[in-house]
């Protein structure tokens, strides 16, 4: 087992598998979910749903780049993925009228039970220690 | 779609779920048990699968697309979440394929609401 434990691990092993799961589960939710609202109704709330198409977008790099272990590109995905979040989530408490349908960011991720929020802070956490590692 | 049904597959879901999360702490491996836990959860969904291939088209709501692709989803991930965790030999494993029980369990939170308002009305 030892030879197991020391041999160099990729990204998406360990914690990382977890972390792959949910943003594989996100892009594609949030994706086909966008797609769905842009093609139905993208006129009753342009801003949101962009947001959300954007969001699946980040999280999809974010999925691959853990995946095919590319950590810069990762770090870079998540730490968009956090400004974003926090951004669009101060902007929709500031401004709702700009939100009258919910997006993935919007009130920092209250309509996905805040996994939006936590998903890239423990993202960075994660790829700081494995860099560090 | 029937209540009962319903109730049944979040609970069992959720009991995977907190299993696996128990198994995570311990630091097991996937093993043989796992799989039959995730597939009782799987006969639990495919039932409810049946189940609104039965119901939902007689019914007068207009969400119909959007309940079976949401149901078809929450069967494949659990599926997809047992390969990809049982590869890994950490105790993450396992813990992947935990989490996926709690993204099941939150697939049929919205697969209830787009029953109760989408399509089960009036």
């Amino acid at each position: 087992m030892s030879a197991e434990v020391r041999a160099p691990r990729s990204l998406a092993d360990g914690f990382g598998r977890l972390i792959v799961l949910v943003y594989v589960v996100f892009a594609v939710s949030a994706g086909a979910r966008a797609g769905y609202q842009v093609a139905t109704k993208f006129a009753e709330a342009p801003l949101s749903f962009t947001l959300s198409a954007v969001a699946a977008a980040i999280y999809l790099v974010a999925a691959v780049a853990i995946i095919r272990g590319a950590p810069r590109t990762a770090l870079a995905a998540v730490g968009v993925e956090l400004v974003g979040v926090l951004a669009v989530g101060a902007l929709s408490v500031a401004n709702p009228d700009w939100f009258p349908e919910p997006s993935v960011w919007s009130h920092f991720g209250s309509g996905y039970g805040y996994v939006p929020l936590v998903l890239p802070v423990a993202g960075v956490v994660y790829l700081l220690r494995r860099r560090a590692a | 779609m029937i209540e009962w049904l319903y109730l049944a597959a979040q609970g069992v879901a959720l009991a995977m779920s907190a299993w696996f999360f128990v198994d995570t702490a311990r630091s097991r491996q996937v093993g043989r048990r796992h799989f039959v836990g995730v597939a009782v959860l799987v006969a639990f969904l495919l039932a409810q699968l049946v189940a609104g291939i039965a119901i939902v088209p007689g019914e007068p709501g207009t969400g119909k697309g959007l309940f079976f692709s949401y149901l078809v989803t929450a069967v494949l991930v659990p599926v997809a979440a047992s390969f990809w965790g049982s590869i890994d030999r950490s105790r993450w494993g396992i813990g992947t394929v935990a989490a996926s029980g709690v993204v099941v369990a939150a697939l049929m939170l919205r697969i209830h609401q787009i029953w109760e308002f989408q399509i089960h009305v009036g």
